[in-house]
């Protein structure tokens, strides 16, 4: 069954208030003098100890991963939302939602997320397991409950048998689905990209205009201070001035959300009456200073991905470039709703056209060719007991 | 929700079981009679009739409390086996909700004895119901401009959920018997002897009693499972999960319902359901918790039978002997107790609801 949550206006107040007194260093105040770490060839991924990889896992994830029955009514699951053939994630600005929702934020994929240590636009789980239960059950995601999913697997009869390979268990437990899902993931990685074949010395993997592109990344155009090492990411936390969504102002079902948002994830009452922007990595700690803020994403994959960024309010790399060049400003003139918390590090660029091009040609040099696999066969239902059992069943009675 | 206090349990358990050692001596049940009237407030009803029949309270938007407990079908559905959310079943019989404000514990195990304002909660938010997040229905019905006017006139102001769990129930009050021929003094000559069968000869007063036709208690008659329940996947999941829910032991073997099992947890008490009402049977077949008995000669004769086959059946029942035409009279009495079909406007939410939510207007410059 679902939680029923109240306001606590004043407790929540209290909350926030204690924890602004404690302070906090500001994130763009914690680059060290050596300069951020360097691009760098994506090593494997790290597995976490208490859910080592094995083909039985990784083999029933992917089952998982395609299964609708892991949602709510049985129409939504992973895949529903990351469609391989739109860069595993979803190629409208904000994501499509579980029937009769929408999502808030764009979808992100799902390629080379077992890299992060900070999971979501705002950060806000720290594994994939964690992940995928509150994708599985999230309201506007997957709307799922545990009971009813651990049900659905139970009657699954090739669910049963791939779970007791991966587990050991008779039936099927939500948590081993997700440990499962997460395995699966981990194997949805791209590591021979262009880049990455000339960072490990191939020289001819990148094009005359890509490694101008990469000066400008690295030099004029500041990218490395937040996409760096080899993911691309610091994974922290930055309002760089993206617009809210556009969308917002003219869809009823996506107002619904917005709301929703705010209120579930406990907004104090105020915030909620109030606020016409998402707040992002606020939720975390619900400091004031945190407004606005998203966990910097990695340009891997990224020429699959469009739209771009957690509003989804730019639908090509030329757009993101044209952003920054402007110093964190759409084309149309919108930005953050919070400037106050506005990195520093944004501001205008003064790119030639030439620079623009080279730029963009550099961040097309992390992605590699488009991932697909192909689709498993969802396994049926089966009965658990035939009507001989029922009928002895019922005699015994 | 739901997670079941044990206290609650043992509390519910006891309220239930005071008064089930007279239930043996028929001179002490109260008697039929017609159901005292309840008051209902016009606007919170109105309000709550506009929500029952709205879609937009499930998960997914595909179903209203109105679809399971169908005016047409005598607000249940005419099929053994309710319908459950979509991509699930269920494994009971939906119940009729005519004078279900009048019945004190709910459901066919007897789980919920607080109010129908907690049952509404339940339907709301369980998964194999309407799988709906209560967060998410209320800005669902802060969207809709008549919503709002509705609760402002019901006196509620802004709507939220735990109003909706108000609204919901003032409207089921509205759901009462309307000219039942026993209650209007209009029976048959055939439903007259019934009803001497009724409180003589068959029994059925021990349990069948009071002005809603129920002692409101638990009873075992034997009534056989039905098999679709876990012969259908769609029906067995919705089973199991709420078994699992419920902190039943060994559900995924289960073959059969445990009923008011679940409340006590006292194995004497498997294979026991509340007694239903018997008014408006007209309309509401098939019978009984799982819908085996199509119809009311069905009924009667398994009763006749002294009731289906199980160890801890009821004592109470015990082959009837009653004659073919006792046991029609016996069904024209039962049908005395059906008054009109509440199915027109002033019980129905009959007009359109919006095909989209309409956005507001302003957005950015008004308050959420
Ligand atoms: C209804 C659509 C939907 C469904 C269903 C869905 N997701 Fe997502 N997923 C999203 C959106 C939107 C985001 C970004 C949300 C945010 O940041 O708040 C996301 C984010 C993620 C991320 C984070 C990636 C990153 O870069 O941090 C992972 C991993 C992920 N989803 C995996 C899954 C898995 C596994 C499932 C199935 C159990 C699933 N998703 C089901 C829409 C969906
Ligand atoms: C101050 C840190 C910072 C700097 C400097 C920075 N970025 Fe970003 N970048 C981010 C953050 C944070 C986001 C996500 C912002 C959001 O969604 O609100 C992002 C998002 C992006 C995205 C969208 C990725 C996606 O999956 O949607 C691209 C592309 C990108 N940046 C490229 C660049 C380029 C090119 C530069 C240099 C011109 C650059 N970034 C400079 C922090 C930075
Ligand atoms: C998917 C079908 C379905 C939907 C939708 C549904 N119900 Fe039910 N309802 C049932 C079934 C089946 C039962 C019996 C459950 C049991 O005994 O375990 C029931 C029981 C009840 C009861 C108790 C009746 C009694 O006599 O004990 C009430 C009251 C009720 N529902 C009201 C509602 C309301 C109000 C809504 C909408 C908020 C609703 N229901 C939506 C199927 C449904
Ligand atoms: C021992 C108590 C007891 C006696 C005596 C009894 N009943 Fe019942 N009756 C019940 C219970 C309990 C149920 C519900 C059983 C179930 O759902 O499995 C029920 C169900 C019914 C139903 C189905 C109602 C519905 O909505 O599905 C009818 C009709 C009925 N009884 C009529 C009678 C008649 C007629 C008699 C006398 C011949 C009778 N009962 C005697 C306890 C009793």
């Amino acid at each position: 069954m679902k939680r029923v949550i109240k306001f606590r206006p004043v407790l929540m107040a209290a909350v926030a208030g204690a924890m602004i007194a404690t302070g906090c260093v500001a994130q763009d105040a914690k680059k060290g003098m050596s300069g951020p770490p360097p691009l760098a060839p994506l090593g494997p991924p790290p597995i976490p100890m208490d859910n080592l990889q094995s083909p039985a896992k990784i083999g029933w994830g992917k089952y998982l991963f395609f299964d609708p029955r892991l949602g709510g009514d049985a129409s939504t699951g992973c895949s529903t939302c990351h469609q391989p053939d739109q860069g595993w994630s979803w190629a409208e600005d904000i994501s499509r939602g579980y029937p009769g929702t929408v999502h808030w934020r764009s979808n992100q994929t799902i390629i080379n997320s077992a890299y992060y240590g900070k999971l979501f636009w705002a950060g806000s789980v720290t594994s994939l397991e964690k992940q995928a239960k509150s994708a599985s059950k999230g309201g506007v995601a997957g709307n799922g409950e545990t009971d009813i999913m651990e049900a659905r697997m139970a009657l699954i009869p090739k669910y049963v048998e791939l779970n007791r390979k991966a587990f050991g268990t008779e039936w099927p437990l939500l948590f081993d689905a997700y440990r499962a899902i997460s395995a699966f993931e981990r194997t949805l990685v791209q590591r021979d990209t262009p880049l990455d074949r000339y960072l490990l010395g191939d020289k001819s993997a990148l094009s005359e205009e890509q490694i101008r592109g990469k000066k400008i990344f690295e030099g004029k155009a500041g990218c490395i201070q937040c996409h760096n090492g080899a993911l691309a990411s610091d994974e922290n936390f930055y309002n760089i001035g993206v617009p809210g969504v556009k969308r917002w102002e003219e869809d009823g079902l996506a107002q619904i959300t917005f709301r929703f948002e705010l209120y579930a994830k406990g907004s104090p009452e105020e915030m909620y009456r109030t606020l016409k922007d998402d707040p992002g990595a606020y939720f975390r700690g619900k400091n004031k200073w945190d407004m606005g803020k998203f966990r910097t994403p990695s340009l891997r994959y990224a020429v699959y991905t469009a739209p771009y960024m957690h509003s989804g309010q730019f639908d090509t790399l030329e757009d993101v470039v044209d952003f920054y060049n402007a110093g964190g400003v759409a084309a149309d003139g919108r930005t953050t709703s919070f400037p106050e918390t506005k990195s520093p590090l944004i501001k205008p660029l003064g790119l030639t056209d030439q620079e623009k091009e080279d730029l963009v040609a550099f961040i097309e040099a992390f992605s590699g060719d488009e991932i697909t696999v192909e689709k498993p066969e969802m396994p049926p239902y089966a009965a658990r007991f035939t009507k001989a059992q029922l009928q002895a069943a019922q005699e015994a009675k | 929700m739901g997670v079941r206090v044990t206290s609650g349990r043992s509390l519910l358990a006891a309220m239930i079981g005071v008064g089930m050692a007279f239930g043996a001596q028929a001179a002490s049940v109260p008697d039929l009679g017609p159901l005292p009237p309840i008051k209902v407030n016009k606007a919170k009803a109105e309000l709550g009739k506009r929500l029952f029949f709205d879609k937009r309270l499930s998960g997914d938007a595909g179903i209203a409390c109105g679809t399971c407990h169908d005016p047409k079908q005598g607000w249940t559905q005419n099929k053994p086996l309710s319908d459950g959310y979509p991509g699930n079943g269920h494994f009971r019989n939906a119940p009729t909700l005519v004078n279900v404000a009048h019945k004190k514990v709910w459901n066919h195990d007897g789980r919920i004895g607080t109010s129908l304002n907690d049952m509404t909660r339940e339907m709301i938010t369980e998964d194999y119901i309407m799988n709906m997040d209560m967060r998410i229905m209320q800005e669902r019905v802060k969207q809709d401009p008549v919503y709002l006017k509705m609760f402002k006139d019901a006196g509620y102001g802004e709507p939220s959920n735990g109003k909706v769990r108000k609204a919901i129930p003032e409207y089921l009050k509205s759901l009462t018997s309307r000219n039942a021929p026993f209650d209007t003094g209009k029976m048959s000559g055939a439903a007259k002897k019934g009803l001497k069968l009724f409180k003589g000869k068959a029994g059925c007063i021990q349990c069948h009693n009071g002005p809603l036709v129920s002692d409101g208690k638990a009873h075992n008659t034997g009534v056989p499972e039905n098999f679709d329940v876990f012969l259908n996947p769609n029906n067995h999941q919705a089973f199991i999960a709420f078994a699992m829910f419920q902190g039943i032991e060994n559900y995924m073997n289960l073959k059969r319902d445990p009923g008011f099992y679940n409340v006590t947890l006292d194995p004497a008490d498997v294979g026991k359901f509340m007694t239903p009402s018997l008014r408006e049977l007209k309309y509401t077949a098939p019978y009984m918790h799982n819908g085996m008995l199509k119809t009311l000669n069905d009924v009667v004769a398994f009763y006749n039978a002294g009731g289906g086959k199980d160890s801890k059946k009821s004592p109470l029942l015990k082959p009837l002997g009653l004659s073919n035409s006792e046991q029609k009279d016996l069904v024209a009495f039962l049908l005395s107790l059906s008054g009109d079909q509440l199915t027109t406007a002033k019980h129905v939410w009959q007009k359109p609801y919006p095909a989209e939510y309409a956005a507001i207007k302003n957005w950015k410059n008004v308050r959420n």
